[in-house]
């Protein structure tokens, strides 16, 4: 293998330095002259019609600017459904849904505002359980939309009643999980500025600017030229911020321009828990076919996804779901139905993995439950099924790299499966699971596209330029890009600049989602990297004298130097390249761009199939816990994780991501829930109610690096983010299981779940 | 029900420099950190003292500021991010947290390190187990804090063996 300079190698983050001495500006930092402050007004009840709204008090409050109701937002949004509107006008659907909205010089003298409107409603009967939703009879939350269903998913692949018929046993069961929350640390904030000339700039704490610019003009029916979106350091995105869909953006930009000043929203830690979105419940029940020594024939999942009040990302969960749960397992006969449907909840969104974390709680979960039931190691039956490169799933995914067989190997060794299963200690017990995320996807419907871009200038120091259509949301893509610009052009990564966040001097791209960073947008930088470096090569070239059809056989370039292979002493700096370049007659700038569409397709809109990801990362994880019969609680005593990341660019961040992603998948497993009262309202709505683990809480973590060499993915290299929470909760109730010999089948798996089961399990002695 | 807003006069020492402010009476450290002085490296996560973004020392003691009212900091000495090391240089836990990956999104970052700075302050040779709860009320989502509570480990040897050779 090639020997690199600077991939593969720890490379400590670019922005770290900034981070570490409180310089680096995030959205929230900022500030302008004359801006105004806003909030918004929401509504106390789940469901209701809006008889009257008075915002006269309000208006005549000193200190207050512009009020506005939905009369001043007549615009339509959404995700995967154009259900929204930001202020209602004729009733609303959840506690929280917003009415109106109050631009002040202060905070403080919105809040007071606030509580001047006068709304009337009637109050409607109202419905919190999706199952409940979809009965005949329910509250319809939204017009037309028959039992609730916002959306159904489908997935009918190989014929999955003829694999239960030559099954040895057909097991079904049932799981469930809760929603969790992003709590991104930076709150979700903005600022709305117009010009003279009709220009909207939106300062965004977004992780897809370009989107937003989108989806804002389209709202607001201007052409894109006039919007620009910025966005700053990101504190934490986790799949919140991937897209404008908020009340408060349109809110921001309306009182903007009414006012003509500058308007900033920013929410409270308590809006944050409920209004920012959260990773929806599912309700899932997954039928399998298995030969009796562990061979899976068939699948057959139905899946029910409370979205909420409204879709957002809620139908996109489930079909990621949906074809997620076709891609571990060389089954071929698979039928999956999701169903998205409406409560009165606030609604839902993207988080870190979409619908795929959930599904693969279920789908692992069982694997475990039928490796017990048949008396197989829970190794051996996910090694006996497990892809492999070269394989194309059900769900239609080409693996053209995959790791599985390694990762599951790794954690069990690494844990010491063969021996503490053969050597079981009381209330003792370690699980595994495996699994697999895409590395970007063709998800948008009707957009046949899955690009990133990468523009590339070469300044006379012979620093460089990178302006990049991926946000750094904090998972270190801006030093992934510097390690693979400085390899390419042969120069020290911190000659490198990266830029981002800034829909006029970037270039376009979907942002930083769907694990696609380092592959999807690495590829764009790499591909204008060598642009650059050949037109470097041939810049030098011409200045030394050497035949141009030479060039990429006789010079090479090595800390910043141009030199002739074999002799390092004749050479010349590309900073002296560079200016040699530009500063002649006819000169040219050294200066490169490229736009990368990943190869994928988009899915058969009838099968559901298709190669959807250019690149699939698998993992597996294995974990140790101890559980206290007594009070049921569940010790975690160590994680160990393996990824295939394909090529590992820069080991340490991975290893950051891995370890990130088991914190959140532990507490996904354990802890974490966002609680609803009887009136649809959050209970825990504050860092000290809604837990997480704290540092006191962590085991510890051992990370394994697969690399599978990705044929596609730039330098080898996969997506690594959301795979890494992936895995996590199954390994846990299996290994709960394997302590105590109960399995709770609903996240998360609190003291009290467990000791219930455990209870149950006696007195069924 | 409009009162007059009650304001006071305070002076605050902020990283070796004395402010004086006329501030109202409810308004908070944090506010008059991000606000009046402009040094934004503090955060606001929460604003309920629940988090830890907002962290500051205080006359030697690690406060989140979004609780302490601006006025009880009257008199007091407060050094926040910014001021930890001199402009272009870095503290020991600062290059620690870079170099071991403490750093994600960074919005943490600030609190993390002060109540790092406080600990190793106060206990130059703390445990694993007294680094983890000196930084547990200190929240972040993107690290899992396994490379936090290394980075502390390795700057209180690093600042140790500084000490030992200044004797």
């Amino acid at each position: 293998m090639k020997e690199f300079d600077f991939i593969g190698k720890d490379i400590p983050r670019v922005d770290a330095i900034d981070k570490a001495t409180g310089n680096a500006k995030f959205t929230v930092d900022l500030s302008f002259p004359n801006m105004l402050h806003a909030k918004l007004l929401r509504s106390p009840l789940p469901h209701a019609k809006i008889l009257n709204i008075d915002t006269r008090k309000a208006e005549r409050l000193a200190g207050v600017k512009a009020v506005i109701t939905g009369k001043d937002t007549p615009y339509v949004f959404g995700v995967s459904h154009f259900d929204q509107t930001p202020l209602q006008t004729e009733k609303v659907r959840h506690v929280g849904d917003a009415v109106a909205a109050v631009a002040a010089m202060d905070v403080d003298i919105a809040e007071e505002a606030l509580r001047l409107i006068r709304v009337d409603y009637e109050p409607l009967p109202a419905v919190f359980d999706a199952v409940e939703a979809m009965k005949p009879g329910a509250p319809i939350i939204h017009e037309g939309k028959e039992r609730n269903i916002a959306a159904h998913a489908s997935y009918d692949l190989g014929d999955v009643e003829e694999a239960f018929q030559k099954s040895d046993y057909v097991f079904e069961d049932h799981f469930e999980t809760q929603r969790v929350a992003h709590v991104c640390p930076e709150p979700h904030n903005c600022i709305a500025v117009w010009d003279s000339s009709g220009k909207l700039t939106f300062y965004y704490c977004s992780q897809a600017p370009d989107l937003t610019r989108l989806q804002l003009a389209k709202a607001f029916g201007i052409p894109e030229s006039k919007v620009r979106v910025l966005t700053h350091n990101v504190g934490g995105g986790f799949g919140s911020r991937a897209t404008s869909k908020f009340s408060m953006d349109f809110a921001a930009i309306v009182l903007a321009k009414k006012t003509s000043r500058p308007v900033k929203i920013e929410y409270t830690r308590d809006e944050e828990f409920v209004y920012a979105t959260f990773r929806n419940k599912f309700i899932m029940d997954v039928k399998t076919g298995v030969t009796k020594d562990g061979m899976i024939l068939g699948r057959q999942t139905t899946t029910i996804s409370d979205t909420g009040a409204y879709c957002d990302y809620g139908p996109v969960n489930v079909n990621v779901g949906g074809a997620m749960a076709g891609t571990l397992y060389r089954f071929m006969n698979y039928k999956f139905d999701g169903y998205s449907v409406y409560t009165n909840l606030p609604y839902g969104g993207a988080m870190r993995g979409l619908g795929n974390p959930a599904v693969h709680y279920a789908m692992e979960t069982q694997i475990s439950m039928i490796a017990e039931r048949l008396g197989i190691d829970p190794l051996e039956i996910r090694l006996k099924n497990a892809v492999h490169t070269g394989d194309e799933t059900v769900s239609g995914a080409i693996l053209k790299s995959c790791g599985l067989t390694e990762c599951l190997e790794a954690v069990a060794e690494k844990i010491g499966w063969r021996e503490k299963r053969a050597n079981p200690k009381p209330n003792r017990g370690i699980g595994i699971a495996c699994g697999v995320h895409f590395t970007g996807v063709r998800l948008s419907p009707g957009i046949d596209a899955d690009f990133a871009g990468a523009n590339l200038i070469v300044n006379d120091d012979g620093s460089v330029n990178l302006a990049t259509s991926c946000t750094e949301i904090g998972s270190g893509s801006n030093t992934v890009y510097a390690q693979m610009a400085a390899e390419v052009l042969g120069v020290e990564p911190n000659k490198i600049n990266v830029v981002f966040g800034d829909t006029e001097n970037c270039p376009m791209g979907w942002g930083s989602r769907a694990s696609r960073n380092t592959a999807v947008g690495g590829m764009a930088v790499k591909l204008a990297a060598e642009d650059a470096r050949k037109q470097i090569l041939s810049a030098a070239a011409e200045k030394m004298g050497i035949p141009p059809d030479n060039v990429d056989m006789e010079l090479d370039i090595k800390k910043g130097m141009v030199y002739v292979k074999g002799t390092p002493s004749r050479g010349m700096s590309i900073s002296d390249v560079v200016k040699f370049n530009r500063y002649r007659k006819n000169g040219q700038a050294i200066m490169a761009k490229a736009h990368w569409d990943a190869p994928s397709e988009l899915a058969d809109k009838v099968t559901g199939r298709g190669n959807f990801s250019s690149a699939f990362s698998f993992g597996a994880k294995a974990i140790e816990v101890e559980v206290d019969p007594g009070t049921g609680k569940v010790n975690v005593l160590k994680v160990v994780a393996a990824q295939d990341v394909g090529a590992a660019i820069n080991p340490l961040g991975i290893n950051c991501q891995i370890e990130g992603g088991v914190h959140m998948g532990l507490g996904y497993a354990l802890m974490e829930e966002i609680v609803f009262d009887q009136k649809g309202e959050v209970v825990n709505d504050h860092l000290i109610d809604y837990k997480t683990l704290t540092p006191l809480d962590m085991p510890p973590i051992e990370s394994i690096t697969v690399e599978s060499m990705d044929p596609i993915g730039p330098f080898g290299a996969k997506g690594v983010g959301e795979m890494a929470t992936i895995g996590t909760p199954e390994a846990v109730s299996a290994a709960v299981h394997d302590a105590v010999g109960v399995w709770v089948t609903d996240l998360p798996l609190t003291s009290e779940k467990v000791w219930m089961a455990l209870k149950k399990k006696t007195e069924r002695r | 029900m409009e009162q007059a807003m009650k304001t006071s006069k305070i002076k605050i020492k902020v990283n070796g420099e004395w402010n004086e402010l006329t501030v109202p009476n409810q308004k908070t450290l944090l506010e008059v950190i991000r606000e009046d002085l402009h040094l934004t490296g503090t955060k606001k996560i929460c604003d309920t003292g629940e988090c830890g973004g907002c962290t500051v020392i205080m006359d030697g003691m690690v406060v989140n500021s979004c609780i302490v009212l601006a006025v009880d900091a009257n008199g007091k000495e407060i050094v926040t991010i910014e001021g930890l090391a001199p402009i272009g240089k870095l503290q020991p836990i600062q290059e620690e947290f870079i170099a071991r990956g403490a750093i994600q999104c960074g919005f943490c970052t600030p609190g993390m390190i002060l109540s790092a700075k406080a600990l190793l302050d106060q206990n130059p040779n703390p445990t694993e187990f007294e680094v983890k709860k000196a930084i547990s009320g200190n929240f972040c989502r993107c690290t899992g804090y396994v490379r936090i509570v290394n980075a502390i480990l390795s700057a209180a040897e690093r600042l140790r063996s500084e000490n030992d050779e200044g004797i």
